[in-house]
């Protein structure tokens, strides 16, 4: 990629007109996807993003320039827009950079540009047909397989010049169930800061078979009924409910503000004590894991909430300028063409003390939503959304009828006091986050979890 | 190397790979966008991004490849990567490169002067002294923003074809951030045009309103009630089904209205026009992603679908003239199917008397989690909502949120009893844009207290 010799001149023009501070992020990215529809491979995706950002702080102002142009001579003219744009001033910063080798905690085995189309066609086709071939009520089946090869250089005036090549891999089903002119759907879409190795650990054909599961029990399933009421909320994707009614209101992009439900509040009882909650990028393999964040900070592990206690927030470079606090590895952004503000990795709810038979049977009415959907939240207010995929009604303890269409909604800071329970099968899910910074890899993950009371949003 | 020099390197490249069906999609844009805090411009970004997407055709298979970084290995490797994709493929649907030589509708758009940075600083400076001159309750995190942007598409193929189209438009936002008592709540306005004569005040004033208005809301009671959706949420919903619309969804059976050309599927007063030359839009156009002529046409009159919406494979399938909807989400993605300006045409009651005649109910202002709970395959939806209460024909100041409105789109359709007669602006600076009266809907659950 671009030697530290031209990023040091580059950095050089950056700061020349008064900044304090900059940043040169390049990127190359090889993005492959192979598409099945009506049993067949309906399209290939095959593109390469290149190009560069580079970012001027001065105090707390920030200046974002991005080009397709990575030639020294591209990148110095994007490097003068950034300049002007700060205003100006002058200022000479020594740029010293020196290259630093972090340790890659995500090894890859199988690079996904060295196996053929045929290769990795045959294991779509796998989950494919799994879906297709479950039961007659299986009308259509839609499948993906997904990899990212994406090669990242940061270089700034703190003296960083480091590297990072984040490979990924994701494999997604989603099959139509039609019965008595209903359609309702499912979906599971794994996927690993992995190489094709991660087929060794996630089996296509039990990926096809829960889509599929899903959509057969959802198109046989009454309404959900509607009101307020206690909900088991299943492990793994399950942790969504984190993600939306607290993860993102702990970000520096809100805190840093003050338009987050927690600011000013670390050090307090922000949710239930039997709450623990963690963001970890350096889960090895996990899909939302990073050696480096795109400020190239290392990945690190934190516990955001412990015992309900606001221990930490999620901070990156420029907003941490603006909290008086230093990044936590948390500033991300889809590519070079996005400015880069602090977002979660991988975040879940650690196990707690209950049984998961315990909770189940601690309900008299209420909903167990098995497997969730994506959701979204305004942070300033912690009003929060999101969808029930697979959910079913609990009567005198006992897991009863399926139900469909449910969302569940309510505020943030309410919620995350109500979790009255948490059990003991942690698991981690796969997800898409959007956000200011675009859209990036994100885990979620918990135990099985109860919230003694919320407004599911049935008919 | 800029796209005319790549183009004709690749040009080049598919000659000597044997490649005689081809077609380069070119697309680039330039924009910078401001945004301040505290009565300061805090950020500050300006972007130039862009590439090129090869498809070719190899018996009978298109074949996709794409790139950013336009040199000559770049070129021989597109084309190259597209060939072996095509390999891979299998789908038996015939593909098309559109034929050249065909016409095109004039654009009238009425163009105005792009506001230089300077400008856009100005602007948003404006629009945040405004905003905290507008009233005491509001707080830091107000925000004043403006933007510019500058596109440009250029298609080309071995047929002939040899298009372009060049787009450009400003906009500013003005965000509220309004708190009393602890509670916070916020609001925003965006407004695409011409920076000379924004209405700032205005922008400032329903922000502000806006979010006051939401200030001590109250959770709605749950039941079955008259809903009214507010211009803006019932163009939102419209966006999430609009996909329903597809003919590619409804040959793939991803959509209930497979077969419905032609039947009744929705109330008598419902007509759905999906227009490409919208006198609001931002970013009319002339031909669509396939370089096909595009037009005006109601999707369904009177409560009859009269078409799906084509590109030319799929109007191959179903035997009938594409509707000139081929899309592409970005440069690089498969050729697939949208709508441009997307409406419901207006009704005839203005809206107080359409909230008269909900009598008891609810009028929603704003739907939120729409990626995830609105199913576009199902239907089904159940929505994060706010808005207000309706009581005895008149919509009252209670303000109502943290609830949920739930039903299903195509039986939606069949349950709209009454339309307003105002069209509200499209808020969408892109070529797919939604808009939408306010519209009576009976027979929807609200989930809340």
């Amino acid at each position: 990629m671009i030697s530290r010799e031209i990023c040091a001149r580059v950095l050089a023009k950056a700061v020349s007109t008064g900044a304090d501070y900059a940043e040169i992020f390049a990127e190359y990215t090889v993005e492959h996807s192979i598409s099945m529809i009506a049993k067949k491979v309906e399209t290939i995706y095959d593109g390469i993003i290149a190009g560069a950002g580079i970012r001027v702080y001065k105090g707390l102002r920030s200046v974002m320039a991005s080009t397709v142009d990575t030639s020294e001579a591209g990148l110095l003219r994007c490097a003068e827009r950034a300049a002007d744009a700060l205003g100006q001033g002058s200022a000479e910063i020594s740029v010293n950079l020196r290259e630093r080798i972090f340790g890659d905690i995500h090894p890859i085995k199988v690079v996904p540009a060295t196996v053929s189309n045929a290769e990795k066609i045959k294991i779509l086709k796998d989950g494919y047909f799994a879906a297709m071939d479950f039961d007659p009520c299986i009308k259509q089946v839609s499948g993906s397989l997904l990899d990212i090869d994406h090669n990242i250089l940061i270089a700034s005036t703190d003296g960083i010049y480091a590297q990072d090549r984040q490979i990924r891999t994701r494999i997604a089903i989603q099959a139509v169930a039609e019965k008595n002119g209903e359609t309702q759907t499912g979906f599971y879409g794994p996927g690993r800061r992995m190489g094709m190795e991660m087929f060794d650990e996630i089996n296509a054909h039990d990926v096809g078979i829960k889509a599929a599961q899903q959509a057969a029990i959802m198109a046989g399933a009454g309404y959900c009924p509607a009101g307020v009421m206690p909900v088991a909320i299943g492990n793994g994707f399950g942790g969504v409910i984190f993600h939306e009614a607290c993860g993102h209101s702990l970000e520096a992009s809100s805190v840093a503000y003050g338009l987050s439900q927690f600011a000013g509040k670390l050090g307090q009882q922000i949710a239930n004590p039997k709450v623990t909650a963690i963001d970890d990028g350096t889960i090895p393999n996990a899909w939302g894991s990073i050696n480096i964040d795109d400020e190239g900070t290392p990945a690190q592990r934190k516990v955001l909430i412990e015992n309900g206690i606001l221990k930490t927030y999620m901070i990156d470079k420029f907003n941490g300028r603006r909290m008086g606090l230093e990044s936590t590895g948390s500033s991300r952004r889809e590519s070079y063409s996005y400015t880069p503000t602090s977002r979660m990795t991988n975040t879940f709810i650690a196990e707690g003390p209950d049984e998961n038979d315990d909770i189940i049977a601690s309900m008299e009415y209420g909903l167990f939503a098995k497997e969730m959907g994506g959701g979204s939240v305004n942070p300033a207010t912690g009003e929060f959304n999101f969808a029930v995929n697979e959910g079913y009604i609990v009567r005198n303890g006992k897991i009863c009828e399926p139900v469909r269409g449910a969302s569940l909604v309510g505020k943030g800071s309410e919620v995350i006091m109500n979790i009255d329970m948490v059990g003991k099968n942690l698991d981690l899910g796969t997800g898409m986050c959007g956000a200011s910074s675009g859209s990036i890899p994100t885990t979620v993950g918990e135990p099985l979890i109860r919230v003694s009371s919320i407004t599911v949003g049935g008919r | 190397m800029d796209f005319n020099r790549f183009k004709q390197a690749v040009i080049a490249a598919a000659e000597k790979l044997g490649v005689k069906e081809y077609e380069l999609y070119y697309s680039s844009s330039e924009s910078t966008d401001v945004g301040t805090f505290k009565h300061e411009i805090n950020e500050f970004s300006s972007s130039v991004d862009g590439g090129v997407c090869f498809r070719c055709l190899v018996d009978g298979k298109m074949g996709y490849a794409s790139t950013e970084a336009l040199n000559d290995a770049e070129a021989e490797s597109v084309v190259a990567r597209a060939v072996e994709n095509a390999r891979s493929l299998e789908s038996d649907d015939k593909q098309f490169l559109v034929a050249g030589g065909q016409k095109y509708q004039t654009i009238e758009k009425k163009s105005y002067p792009l506001p230089d940075t300077v400008k856009l600083v100005k602007t948003a400076l404006d629009v945040d002294a405004a905003l905290y001159a507008a009233d005491p309750m509001i707080i830091d995190g107000s925000q004043g923003g403006a933007g510019v942007s500058v596109g440009k598409i250029a298609i080309y193929n071995s047929n002939g074809l040899d298009l372009s189209y060049e787009n450009s438009g400003s906009y500013f936002i003005a965000a509220a951030v309004v708190s009393q008592n602890g509670e916070m709540s916020d609001s925003y306005e965006f407004r695409l045009g011409s920076l000379d004569d924004a209405d700032i005040a205005g922008a400032v004033k329903k922000s502000v309103d806006d979010a006051k208005a939401m200030l001590g809301a109250d959770v709605a009671p749950t039941g079955a009630y008259p809903v009214v959706f507010a211009p803006r949420a019932m163009a939102s919903l419209l966006s999430v089904y609009s996909s329903a619309f597809s003919s590619e969804n409804a040959q793939k059976g991803l959509s209930r209205l497979a077969g419905k050309e032609g039947q009744k599927i929705a109330s008598d007063i419902v007509t759905i026009v999906d227009d490409p030359f919208y006198k609001d839009s931002a970013m009319p156009r002339n031909f669509d992603a396939e370089g096909s002529p595009t037009y005006t046409k109601n999707v369904i009159e009177k409560g009859v679908l009269k078409t799906l919406l084509y590109n030319l494979k799929t109007a191959n399938v179903a035997g009938v003239k594409t509707t000139g909807n081929a899309s592409k989400g970005s440069y690089s993605s498969s050729v697939g199917i949208k709508p441009f300006t997307f409406y419901i045409a207006p009704g005839d009651v203005t809206e107080e008397q359409l909230i008269e005649k909900a009598g008891n109910g609810v009028y929603i202002t704003s739907l939120g989690g729409l990626h995830a709970g609105a199913n576009a395959v199902s239907g089904d939806f159940s929505l994060q909502s706010s808005g207000f209460m309706i009581e005895n024909g008149k919509k009252t100041d209670k303000a109502v949120k943290s609830f949920t409105v739930a039903g299903n789109f195509y039986s939606l359709l069949g349950h709209i009893t009454a339309i307003s007669d105002t069209v509200e602006k499209p808020r969408s600076g892109g070529s797919t844009a939604f808009c939408s009266p306010a519209v009576l809907v009976e027979g929807l659950t609200v989930a809340g207290k």
